[in-house]
């Protein structure tokens, strides 16, 4: 058998960041995907922070996961406070249609 | 039994009491309290929405502002879990950082109220 | 250990005290009054900056540390970071002086501007102080939240809330990218403070970096390129600057730029400062693509804010020639062009929000046709303007190319300030494109005469300036020189 090791963690949390990262820039339909694939990124980040934590046996991993935690509810809270008002206008949130700008 | 198996026990007997709590607490009301439904209480009651219906269909905008609003002050209190538990160790310096947190955070919760953000009607 | 505290260890930090306390007070000022007062917070919030340009001016003298104890504190104030947060706290008060008759004619004049202009600001002053990637980390995300709404600030026009999301995803993404690279270094090294990083990069028996550590400092380095949006990571810039109300451009051009490019010197020369030989060739490449971009990019544009978007990424680019040389020469004149470009775009910003016709906004170069003739002040502030941003002799802006790339030269990176000219000359080009627009091009419409006093106190201010550095370079010179020593301990010792 096997025991649950530093490896593991990071390796979950690695998956997780190329996720959140591919579900970024390979998602065409909605922008509320664009922000959980944000949020997952994040959570890797945490992952990774309190893993190397408890394995450097040092809290400041556990602050910066804290941080990091009440950071990204503010983030999401503007990001979606941002769709709704692109929402209004546009009366849509498809990728595809974000595209008034271009050049 | 393996010692990496081991170490998830607590886990088997949380499950375990919390399986017993829940069949006694229901147990206990369908043996002892007297029954008499209609249909207003026998639905499950979920905030004006129906119970078992489609996830997807479309709702007041005005539940999203709440919860945003919600979610901001949910995880910021999750500041108070450490420093309470560390308050004996960080004095007085501790107690009045937490005040002064505590106060930017009053003046956030001023700031929507005034812009009429909790207001439902 | 229960902590005895002196108040007197927050001096550091007094003037981002100061700016919070300012902006919670103006929040409450405006949330509690009936009239909406745009042009009264906008006035408290100028005052409020130049109180805190004073507080800053009276701190650089030494490098003192707060939040923490000794050099393991969160915060870090010295010559460099006076030096940076005077540029920040100047563009942000320009800008911000420049915007109010902006807003109210498009009906947008809200107290809430003001407010989140200095709350970006604060953000901006603790990214450059942070001297741990946890001050870091919340410093950029305070300027970065303020910045995503600003963005959206027009909020019923469709190319605002356009830009603002495009903003929000990438800066978001960029954010990410910098917090995987921090919890990498964190687990690799087993700390978060920059004199920490610093200490075991820099020991002598310091083993060759392992990988995680430089996957760590790449992610690092992407995440910051986003936000001087260098290229490639420069996308979002153009739409971004585009969509947003023209003040909130004028500020993102500025303010936001000068921050993000300092808090990069602070960490390459500060935790990364011994990984030289790692991180040199990302920052060449970053230079020379942001160089060549700006300028080939630029030329088949059409809309002037569109134009000043990637005319910053070639900004970005020869600011990057400066860090690149990684030497006190290097970062002065890293610090000098910074300056000079504070002025210069201020300056070319106040001359696009006057771009009216018929009270209708404007945004189309061929709309600057026949300036010369219909508004000769403002069409020569501007030549003056763009012939400094073209670096042609005897101007500020060919000073500023000048120092970066002799510093580049000393360190032996030739090639890269021959290659910098080349991508300058081809960037003359459309500057002087504008030029020839203004004065022999046939004017269709003029535009309208309401230009107020402060957008030609600005236009004044910075076209004096670009004039007269030649002549009184010293004071300039001197202070970058000394806020770029800071950095560089062991080579002043």
């Amino acid at each position: 058998m096997f025991a649950i090791g530093l490896s593991h963690y990071l390796t979950v949390a690695a998956i997780l960041f190329t996720l959140g990262v591919a579900g970024i820039f390979l998602n065409r339909k909605n922008v509320i995907i664009i922000m959980m694939s944000v949020e997952l990124m994040l959570l890797a980040v945490n992952l990774n922070l309190v893993a190397f934590s408890s394995f450097l046996g040092d809290l400041v991993g556990q602050v910066f996961a804290m941080f990091v935690l009440t950071v990204a509810a503010a983030e999401a809270a503007i990001g979606l406070a941002i769709v709704v008002v692109f929402f209004r206008n546009r009366g849509t949130i498809a990728v595809e249609e974000i595209s008034q700008l271009k050049g | 039994m393996d010692a990496w198996l081991l170490e998830y026990l607590p886990i088997l007997i949380f499950l375990g009491i919390a399986i017993a709590i829940s069949v006694i607490a229901v147990g206990a009301s369908w043996l002892v309290a007297r029954q008499k439904p209609d249909t207003e209480k026998g639905s499950a009651y979920e905030c004006g929405f129906d119970a078992f219906g489609d996830a997807r269909s479309k709702f007041d905008v005005r539940f999203y502002l709440v919860a945003i609003l919600f979610i901001i002050f949910d995880l910021e209190v999750a500041f108070l879990f450490p420093w309470a538990v560390a308050l004996g160790k960080i004095g007085l310096f501790g107690f009045w950082s937490m005040m002064v947190f505590l106060g930017v955070l009053t003046i956030g919760f001023i700031y929507e109220w005034r812009k009429g953000a909790l207001e439902w009607e | 250990m229960t902590q005895t505290f002196a108040f007197s260890s927050l001096v550091p930090a007094l003037p981002e005290l100061f700016l919070t306390v300012a902006a919670l007070a103006l929040l409450m000022l405006g949330v509690f009054r009936k009239e909406d007062g745009c042009r009264q917070s906008t006035l408290l919030a100028i005052i409020a900056m130049a109180i805190a340009l004073v507080l800053t001016s009276q701190l650089g003298g030494s490098v003192s540390y707060a939040f923490g104890g000794g050099e393991a504190g969160l915060f870090v104030m010295d010559g460099f970071g006076a030096f940076t947060k005077a540029m920040v706290l100047l563009g942000s008060a320009f800008t911000l002086g420049m915007s109010g008759t902006f807003l109210e004619r498009e009906k947008i004049g809200r107290f809430e501007y003001p407010v989140l202009v200095l709350f970006a600001t604060v953000g901006m002053m603790i990214m450059i102080s942070a001297n741990d990637f946890m001050s870091l980390y919340l410093g950029l995300e305070l300027q970065s939240l303020s910045l995503y709404v600003l963005a959206a600030y027009h909020r019923d026009n469709l190319k605002a809330t356009e830009a603002g999301v495009k903003y929000f995803v990438l800066g978001a993404l960029a954010s990410g990218m910098l917090l995987y690279g921090a919890s990498l270094l964190y687990g690799f090294v087993g700390t978060t403070s920059f004199d920490g990083l610093a200490k075991v990069f820099g020991a002598e028996h310091a083993v060759r970096p392992s990988l995680g550590v430089i996957i760590g400092m790449v992610f690092v380095l992407a995440g910051l390129a986003f936000k001087i949006s260098a290229v490639p990571f420069h996308m979002w810039a153009p739409d971004v600057y585009e969509g947003a109300p023209t003040p909130v451009t004028a500020f993102f051009a500025v303010a936001p730029k000068i921050a993000a490019l300092a808090l990069f010197t602070r960490v390459i020369t500060g935790p990364f400062g011994d990984l030289a030989g790692e991180w040199r060739q990302v920052v060449i490449f970053l230079a020379l693509a942001s160089m060549f971009l700006g300028a080939f990019a630029a030329i088949g544009q059409t809309n002037i804010k569109r134009l000043m978007a990637y005319s910053s990424i070639g900004h970005v680019g020869f600011a990057l020639v400066g860090i690149a040389a990684n030497s006190v020469l290097g970062i002065q004149g890293l610090l000098i062009y910074l300056a000079i470009y504070l002025f210069m775009n201020t300056g070319v910003f106040a001359i696009i929000l006057s771009m009216r016709q018929k009270g209708r906004l404007v945004e189309g170069i061929d709309d600057l046709a026949g300036l010369g003739k219909t508004h000769p002040a403002m069409a020569f502030v501007m030549m003056v303007l763009m012939f400094s941003m073209a670096g042609i002799p005897p101007l500020a802006g060919f000073w500023g190319k000048l120092y970066v790339f002799l510093a580049a030269v000393e360190s032996g990176l030739m090639a890269l300030a021959i290659l910098g000219v080349l991508s300058s000359v081809v960037s003359a080009y459309y500057y002087l494109r504008i030029i020839k627009v203004m004065y022999f091009d046939e004017a269709l419409e003029p535009f309208d005469r309401q230009t107020d006093r402060p957008m030609r106190l600005v236009m004044g201010l910075s076209a004096l300036v670009v004039l007269v550095f030649t002549f009184i370079p010293g004071p300039l010179l001197v202070g970058a020189k000394a806020a770029a020593a800071v950095l560089f301990p062991a080579a002043a010792g």
